[in-house]
């Protein structure tokens, strides 16, 4: 099998030789252009931070896009539900236990009943 | 005036106005307008202290300023030159005695040339460039 040659594949042409003459190309414009960049500023300053109007660079989580971005409408069209359910999670042990023995203790009559 | 190196490169001055009344910033505009074209020579406005060679300092840097001014400062690359543009930078001008400065400039930042006035001509402004070119044309050569 020739590595080199250039394959037909009934939609065009694949030629590895062409592909590696547009890699070589592309890696040279690539470092021109790089060559032509600010050298001289020092790394680990103030010169390779962004320009934000002279203000601090606020934490990175600050200015991205969060990704609670990506599910906004989901939690828009669930708001109702989420005002109602989010302050009953309080982050307390107890107070899982007692929801968790409430709902338990209805489980049971409901079962109790029904049988 | 010899040109060397850093003219070719051009000079690109990134302008920074610290508490000014805004006349000075008029008379940078008009200095940069087309009657007096410095752009035929390289010299222009820049958008970022780290595109700059030039920093343009107008007005007598307010307590709100003087953080954000050192800041910028220090992202301009080097060899670097700072102007002071108008008299506010260099004693506080009419505003010399508030309560609310940090400056004059030169409390803040090493300023390389003074260009007097209130405002200054642009005339005085060009002529303040062409000394910050020689200024930056030594830096560069002792580098």
């Amino acid at each position: 099998m020739d590595l080199i040659a250039s394959v037909q594949t009934g939609y065009g042409v694949w030629d590895p030789v062409a592909w590696l003459i547009a890699f070589v190309v592309a890696t040279i414009v690539v470092y021109l252009l790089w060559k032509t960049g600010e050298s001289s500023y020092k790394r680990g300053t103030e010169q390779g931070r962004p320009y934000l109007s002279g203000n601090a660079e606020p934490e990175k989580g600050a200015v991205h896009i969060r990704a609670s971005n990506l599910y906004w409408g989901y939690l828009q069209a669930l708001k109702g539900y989420y005002d109602t359910i989010v302050p009953m999670h309080t982050g307390i042990l107890t107070d899982y236990v007692v929801w968790f023995v409430a709902v338990t203790a209805v489980l049971l009559v409901i079962v109790g009943v029904l049988s | 005036m010899k040109l060397t190196k850093s003219f070719n490169r051009s000079l690109w001055v990134f302008h920074l106005n610290t508490g000014s009344c805004n006349g000075c910033e008029i008379e940078i505009v008009a200095t940069v307008a087309p009657r007096y074209d410095p752009e035929r020579f390289g010299m222009r406005l820049v958008g970022s202290p780290k595109h700059a060679d030039v920093l343009l300092v107008t007005g007598p840097v307010t307590k709100k300023m003087a953080q954000k001014v050192r800041r910028v400062y220090a992202q301009v690359p080097d060899p670097k030159v700072v102007m002071c543009i108008g008299t506010c930078g260099q004693s506080g001008g009419v505003f010399y005695d508030s309560y609310n400065l940090d400056g004059p400039i030169d409390q803040v930042l090493p300023v390389d040339v003074y260009v007097p006035g209130c405002p200054p001509r642009p005339e005085a402004i060009i002529y303040g460039v062409v000394k910050a070119l020689e200024k930056l044309e030594r830096l560069e050569a002792a580098q």
